[in-house]
């Protein structure tokens, strides 16, 4: 546990002396919120998409996906420099090095959760659309946990497999998937097949289960609120197929690379 | 006991091979040159001392522990500064030699204890609150073998210390080498004849994986009748090509 806290110090220390942790870990998820919000004010009909109630969880998946970014760009820079060799050589054990790299992302990704429903609060009370309780704020903050774990996992993958200058090209790609694919901003619930496709990827079951929790209303009129139908019940699978299936991925990855860096 | 005993070490990559039934001995606390031209095998040698490469063929022993079989008995015992720079580049020296500290030693005094003692014995008081990836090379390096120190190792493996380095930051170099030369065993590696002649207690030669010659560089020179390092190094490595 001493060595894991070491390590857990310093990729903090690291993360929080990293210019670019704030602007996209912090800036990036707050500047959409406040887009958002004035295209909802400002768009004829679209003030129902844009809400914060319908836009949090959204963003709160989103904000996640530069999570992954920025750990996958430390663990690739740490494995390409000397520094992880050298760990390698001290008695560190592969579970000082998982934790290590989790534990402050998955902090960084709960101070994202906190900024979303900070400046989604603001922008409500400003813009209007109404909010949602403080409990259904903690029940959305842990309903989202699955999916930042699951971004964290692919953040160590991709370090792991990657050199420092692919790593956050990859990443991107998968920010903006993961943004179309989670119907972060897009009205996925009016796009029938497609729709139907998310649901199979954590995503998207992960906003939609988070909207059910603060109570948003579907994109067309008349079409009700998000409810926990069997679309939220069967989403949770994939959520935890993915969870499972990443973190063996990501551990099988630090592990083998490991191993290659001893031949 | 031997701090390193190697007995027809042998590590083959696919088609080339790095080193070849390589044997040689280390004395506990002698300051030991590993010679060789680039890709003579030399950091392929201190890599599966330290445990990071596995070996193909043969033995090889760090205080009489095997490397295949007790690797983990030997990693409290090792201390590495590998060629690159391996320090956290954001965090302070200070902090750097704070982090190492806490993964070697569970009590907090031991640890300050550790990390004051080297920041006196490698001068580190003017730099202690700059960050890593600030300092000059000649630093980073410093900081480097410093960091590898803390845990007072047995054994201190340095991996071309002054690689890249000017003139004036490989002379302050030298410096702290001999500053801690007889407090732990080293092995370094290195391709400056100068280096090795002003350090090393003893050399081993290492040519295309093989070990050429091995004994103190006055015994290394008149081995091949010469008076000139250079030239029984050269004299050495060439035969080695015929």
């Amino acid at each position: 546990m001493r060595m894991t806290n070491a390590f857990i110090k310093r990729n903090f220390l690291e993360m929080l002396r990293y210019p670019l942790s704030y602007v996209f870990g912090i800036g990036f998820p707050v500047v959409m919120i406040v887009l958002f919000n004035i295209i909802g004010k400002y768009a004829d009909g679209m003030d129902g998409m844009f809400n914060a109630k319908t836009l949090i969880p959204g963003m709160m998946m989103f904000s996640f996906t530069f999570v992954m970014m920025l750990c996958s760009l430390l663990v690739a820079s740490d494995r390409t420099s000397a520094f992880v060799i050298r760990l390698y050589t001290s008695p560190m054990k592969t579970v000082d090095f998982v934790l290590g790299y989790t534990v402050p992302f998955f902090v960084v990704g709960v101070a994202q959760e906190i900024a979303c429903l900070a400046f989604g609060g603001l922008f409500a009370l400003i813009f209007g659309g109404g909010f949602f309780t403080f409990g259904a704020a903690l029940l959305l903050m842990l309903e989202m946990l699955p999916i930042l774990l699951i971004c964290i996992c692919l953040g160590v993958f991709f370090g792991s497999v990657l050199n420092e200058k692919a790593a956050p090209g990859i990443s991107s790609v998968l920010i903006s998937a993961a943004g179309i694919l989670g119907g972060a901003w897009m009205p996925l619930d009016t796009m029938g097949g497609f729709e139907t496709f998310c649901r199979f990827l954590p995503f998207y079951p992960s906003v939609y289960i988070g909207r059910v929790i603060t109570g948003a209303s579907h994109s067309l009129p008349d079409t009700g609120a998000y409810k926990f139908d069997s679309v939220a019940a069967l989403g949770i699978i994939p959520i935890a197929v993915f969870l499972i299936g990443f973190a063996a991925l990501a551990l099988f990855a630090f592990k083998r690379n490991m191993k290659s860096d001893k031949r | 006991m031997n701090a390193v005993k190697c007995e027809n070490l042998t590590k083959k990559f696919k088609d080339v091979t790095a080193l070849d039934n390589c044997s040689l001995e280390v004395g506990e606390g002698e300051l030991f040159g590993l010679l060789g031209v680039n890709g003579a095998g030399k950091t392929t040698l201190i890599k599966i001392l330290c445990g990071l490469s596995e070996k193909t063929g043969g033995e090889a022993f760090v205080f009489g522990k095997s490397v295949e079989r007790e690797m983990a008995d030997i990693k409290p015992l090792i201390g590495i500064s590998p060629q690159e720079t391996s320090v956290a580049g954001k965090l302070t020296v200070k902090e750097n030699l704070e982090f190492f500290a806490e993964i070697y030693y569970k009590d907090k005094a031991e640890r300050k204890e550790a990390v004051e003692r080297v920041i006196e014995t490698f001068s580190l008081q003017e730099v202690l609150s700059r960050r890593a990836a600030k300092l000059s090379g000649g630093w980073q390096r410093r900081l480097s073998i410093a960091a590898a120190l803390v845990s007072k190792p047995k054994i201190l493996f340095l991996d071309e210390p002054t690689l890249g380095l000017d003139v004036l930051a490989r002379r302050e170099l030298w410096k702290v080498i001999r500053k801690i030369k007889g407090e732990t065993t080293i092995v370094l590696t290195s391709h400056y004849l100068e280096e090795i002649e002003a350090l090393c207690d003893k050399v081993a030669v290492l040519a295309k994986g093989k070990v050429k010659a091995v004994g103190t560089v006055d015994e290394i020179k008149s081995s091949v009748g010469e008076t000139s390092f250079e030239e029984a190094f050269v004299r050495i490595v060439t035969e080695a090509d015929l």
